[in-house]
């Protein structure tokens, strides 16, 4: 099965790891993920305001191209992306003066475009037509958990790990439309699959902290101090995240945490991907650790069977 | 040619401002038919009414039109006021030139032309206006009151007392309904069950009340005074006149399930009775629990029944019921845990809701009046109260504030805090609604004087960490966030109408609003009927509301049964439909356009006829008919022609 990918820029940058071990696990499960071609940034936050029309250029010009090229779907991993994308498509769904208007600014664009050579497109309106998958969703629902489990070679058996949703997976409900934002259960039936146990903490579906991880530390790094202690309390060894922010927040600042938080003991961090990659026969070793503060490789070798 | 009487209203300034009421008196003079025509400042008052009897007698006139405000007002007036002079009622017309003409023009010779034309169609229907006679129909003066709670039981009470039989349905084994399941009464702390058994039991005993428990209404058909019921009586597996309620089965039942009315926090047998106090006193046996019916085994309650009142081959019996009037007090029920997510799904055992807790304080519950919490039997040291927990939500549940819960969490936190001295409990809150009697001053203690924290924020999430519920919630008179180690969570939940309601309403035809709750006629003035001839509403079907409005309600519902029972007959608008038979080919496409259900197809002679008793006049069928054979009395095709015709002045 081959399915258009849009990566976003993070996943180029900071966390290479996210990416290298997603592609890897989804073509062992016979999914080939295709970069799309000349991408450009989604815009990494969905326009707070509802007359900004025009921050929707960058998103909808992404999924007009995926749409013009034949395809009827898309699959994402960051979750900014995957926010920004679903909900940008939704608007176009669901409000006529949005959908023109963007659709208007669209087609100076291909005129701008077609003159300097570059062929975006016949210029027709894009209506929303292209689905935005979490690769999550494409992992239950394209490949199935089942077949999934079928693949595994190294079962997660003695991990205990927390399964932390953050805010962009889930919120706002009815637009993401994802999972139960109150009692989510996708990541805790992905741990499941794969053999390992879900150590449950009530701070999973909490913010991070996001871009106060830059602009306001301190309130970020107390966000986040409260989610890892609440896991850690509950038994997990690790904690399991998909989102490049949290990843930032949780596992990078964590060098901070033990200064500002005395009596806070490290716990790794793992990108749901690797995991998913390692359990399916990938060496521990090639899975991108080396991006992290707290090296998690102990802890696999001490845990699960090679 | 007919003699009439026209008769136009200034209405004070209402109509005389805007039409020249002497001009229409002049044009309409000289309209053929008219014998008589005069102006007066208030037709609707003592002299206008005698100006239209005394020229009926003087001018000797066979027809009235009164020009003035909506028919919908004063049509009543005038009729009575013309059959009191002789003059069939059905030749009494109003003009109107109100509502119609001079409240919405401005221009005052345009407004007055408009007059002059309504009254001048108007003369044409009266011309050809048949004299009519109301249908009577006889009525069965007996009552049937569905829901057995304190609303249907004072209904029942009422309408019986009076001296008409009443049947009291309740698809429980006891009457008594969510009230026998408190534990004491806000403001005044009366205990519940205390106030509540005395009418139990009255109703029970009333020899005008027969009391049909463990049953349902199945289907009905008929119409007002005259209501065919069929009501099912479900197997309660014991023979309730051979039982004396006992009780030996009850307590050697070995099997323990979930008390309901407990709220799943104590445990009753498979054979019980719902509470000490129920009426009647016998008990039923749950199939789906019991040991014999599931498995084949047990049978301890035939051995140890002195009186072998058990009969496991007992069946549903459906009975047949003939009643004239049907009081709808179906009552609430709160809304379940498993919708609120915020608050755990239901799933946390120590967050419970307002009904819950009420079985915690009551003495008959499951921890015999000591507040101990269901994880552990703990004593709560910390208790968090969350009001609105549902309610005021448009969102995500419901928009409506559901009334009762700002007062009953008052009476929680007060009587929590007279048993756990050293407790400490906190009070989230929007708003604290207290309209009723001496509410204001019971909350005014509460708040003031017995030591309860109140916070004014909602609370947006409820979590357990370790033994303890975590609260956030927020101060928003103080802008901060608060958060509360609890180790019990009370949530006032939103009131909704009572499990199985809808498919009911449905099986009664009722018409109810978006929130599922029963429609009055009209929400100021009619508050409990329905719309529907022969409903009455009473309690919480209806809508929130607290235990002296249920009261009141039920006493109103009650009394407009008792104003129908008073009249020998029943009498039926005559503006019905009717067949000419000539002209009748039977194609019945009239038939599927009567909503009423009013027209019968006679297969020996081949044309449909009408049900006048039925027919409600909307004049459905005239419109669908080819043929032009039915025709609606007083409202003929030929009528409405000249009609049109003289009001476009030809």
């Amino acid at each position: 099965m081959k399915l258009p990918y849009y990566p976003g820029c993070t996943l180029k940058d900071r966390t290479s790891q996210l990416e290298n071990t997603a592609l890897a696990a989804a073509a062992k499960l016979g999914v080939e993920l295709q970069e799309i071609p000349n991408w450009t940034c989604c815009g990494a936050v969905y326009p707070v305001s509802e007359t900004r029309i025009m921050n929707l250029v960058a998103p909808i010009r992404i999924l007009k191209e995926i749409g013009e090229s034949g395809a009827d779907r898309v699959v994402t991993i960051c979750d900014f992306c995957y926010n920004v994308l679903k909900r940008a498509n939704r608007a176009i769904l669901d409000d006529d003066v949005k959908r023109t208007r963007v659709n208007l600014f669209l087609s100076d664009d291909d005129r701008r475009w077609a003159a300097s050579g570059r062929k975006v497109g016949e210029g027709e309106a894009y209506d929303g037509g292209v689905k935005v998958l979490h690769y999550l969703e494409m992992l239950r629902d394209q490949v199935g958990f089942e077949k999934m489990a079928a693949a595994v070679e190294r079962p997660l058996e003695n991990l205990r790990l927390a399964p932390y949703y953050g805010c962009n997976l889930l919120r706002p409900a009815q637009e993401m439309n994802f999972d139960d934002p109150e009692d989510p259960s996708i990541m805790e039936d992905f741990i499941g699959h794969l053999g390992g146990r879900v150590a449950a903490f009530p701070y999973r579906t909490e913010c991070c902290g996001s871009f106060l991880g830059i602009s306001s530390p301190a309130a970020a790094r107390r966000l986040s101090h409260t989610i890892l202690a609440s896991a850690q309390k509950n038994g997990a060894d690790a904690v399991v995240l998909s989102c490049p922010m949290c990843f930032y927040n949780l596992e990078t600042k964590q060098k901070e945490l033990i200064r500002e938080f005395p009596g806070f003991q490290p716990i790794p961090v793992f990108f749901f991907t690797q995991l998913l990659a390692f359990a399916l026969g990938r060496d521990a070793e090639t899975l991108g650790f080396e991006e992290h503060y707290v090296d998690p490789l102990p802890l696999l070798q001490e845990r699960v069977s090679a | 040619m007919k003699r009439i009487g026209v008769f136009v209203c200034h209405c004070g300034i209402n109509i005389a401002a805007t039409v020249d009421v002497e001009k229409v008196v002049e044009e309409v003079r000289r309209y053929p038919g008219v014998a008589h025509a005069e102006h007066y400042q208030y037709m609707c008052s003592d002299p206008g009414q005698k100006l239209v009897q005394e020229a009926i007698d003087k001018h000797k006139l066979d027809g009235v039109i009164v020009a003035a405000c909506s028919p919908t007002l004063h049509e009543v007036t005038f009729r009575r006021a013309s059959e009191n002079a002789g003059l069939n009622p059905y030749q009494c017309e109003i003009a109107n030139i109100r509502e119609q003409c001079s409240w919405v023009h401005a221009d005052r010779g345009a407004a007055t032309r408009k007059a002059i034309r309504i009254i001048e169609s108007l003369v044409e229907k009266v011309k050809y206006d048949e004299s009519l006679t109301p249908l009577s129909v006889p009525l069965t003066k007996r009552a049937m009151v569905v829901g057995g709670g304190v609303a249907g039981i004072q209904a029942a009470l009422d309408v019986a007392n009076s001296g008409y039989e009443v049947l009291l349905v309740e698809k429980q084994p006891s009457i008594g309904g969510h009230m026998a399941q408190l534990s004491e009464t806000f403001p005044t702390l009366d205990c519940s069950q205390c106030i509540l058994t005395p009418k139990m039991v009255e109703a029970g005993q009333h020899k005008n009340i027969r009391l049909l428990t463990y049953s349902e209404v199945e289907e009905i058909s008929g119409y007002v005074g005259n209501f065919t019921v069929k009501i099912r009586k479900k197997a309660a597996y014991v023979n309730w006149d051979a039982c004396t309620g006992c009780g030996v089965c009850t307590e050697k039942c070995p099997k323990k399930v979930d008390s309901e009315f407990n709220c799943n926090m104590g445990s009753r047998g498979a054979i019980y009775t719902m509470f000490p106090q129920a009426v009647p006193n016998y008990p039923v046996i749950d199939r789906d629990n019991c040991l014999y019916f599931t498995k084949g085994r047990c049978r301890i309650c035939e051995k140890v029944c002195d009186l072998k009142a058990i009969d496991y081959e007992q069946k549903d019996e459906v009975v047949e019921e003939q009643v004239g009037a049907i009081v709808v007090a179906t009552g609430y029920d709160t809304l379940p845990l498993d919708q609120l997510g915020e608050y755990g799904y239901g799933k946390l055992p120590d967050v419970i809701d307002g009904m819950a807790f009420e079985r915690l304080l009551s003495a008959s519950g499951p921890t015999g009046g000591e507040i101990r919490r269901p994880s552990d039997g703990k004593v709560p040291k910390e208790i968090v109260f969350v009001q609105c927990a549902g309610s005021r939500d448009p969102e995500k549940h419901l928009p409506y504030c559901s009334k009762i819960c700002c007062m009953y969490t008052a009476k929680h936190a007060l009587l929590y805090k007279h048993r756990v001295h050293d407790g400490q409990p906190y009070v989230f809150y929007i708003d604290v609604r207290t309209g009723g009697k001496s509410y204001e001053e019971f909350y005014h203690r509460v708040s003031e004087e017995e030591g309860v924290v109140y916070i004014r924020g909602k609370v947006s999430r409820v979590f357990q960490d370790g033994d303890q519920l975590i609260v956030w919630g927020v101060d928003t008179l103080t802008g901060k966030k608060v958060e509360i180690a609890a180790d019990l969570v009370v949530l006032a939940t939103g009131m909704i109408p009572s499990a199985g309601s809808q498919a009911l309403f449905s099986t009664l035809k009722l018409a109810s609003d978006e929130n599922g709750f029963l429609s009055e006629a009209h929400p100021k003035l009619r508050p409990v009927e329905s719309i529907q001839a022969g409903f009455y509403l009473a309690g919480a079907a209806q809508g929130p509301r607290d235990i002296p409005e249920t009261v009141a309600q039920a006493s109103g519902a009650a009394s407009k049964v008792i104003a129908l029972f008073s009249q020998e007959k029943l009498f039926h608008e005559p503006i019905v439909a009717c067949v000419d038979e000539d002209l009748c080919s039977g194609c019945k496409v009239c038939i599927s356009a009567c909503p009423y259900d009013a027209r019968e197809f006679d297969e020996k002679e081949g044309i449909v006829r009408v049900n006048e008793l039925l027919c409600e006049g909307c004049g459905a069928c005239v419109v669908s008919c080819p043929s032009g054979a039915t025709q609606q009395k007083n409202l003929t095709d030929e009528q409405i022609r000249e009609m049109v015709k003289a009001s476009l002045g030809e």
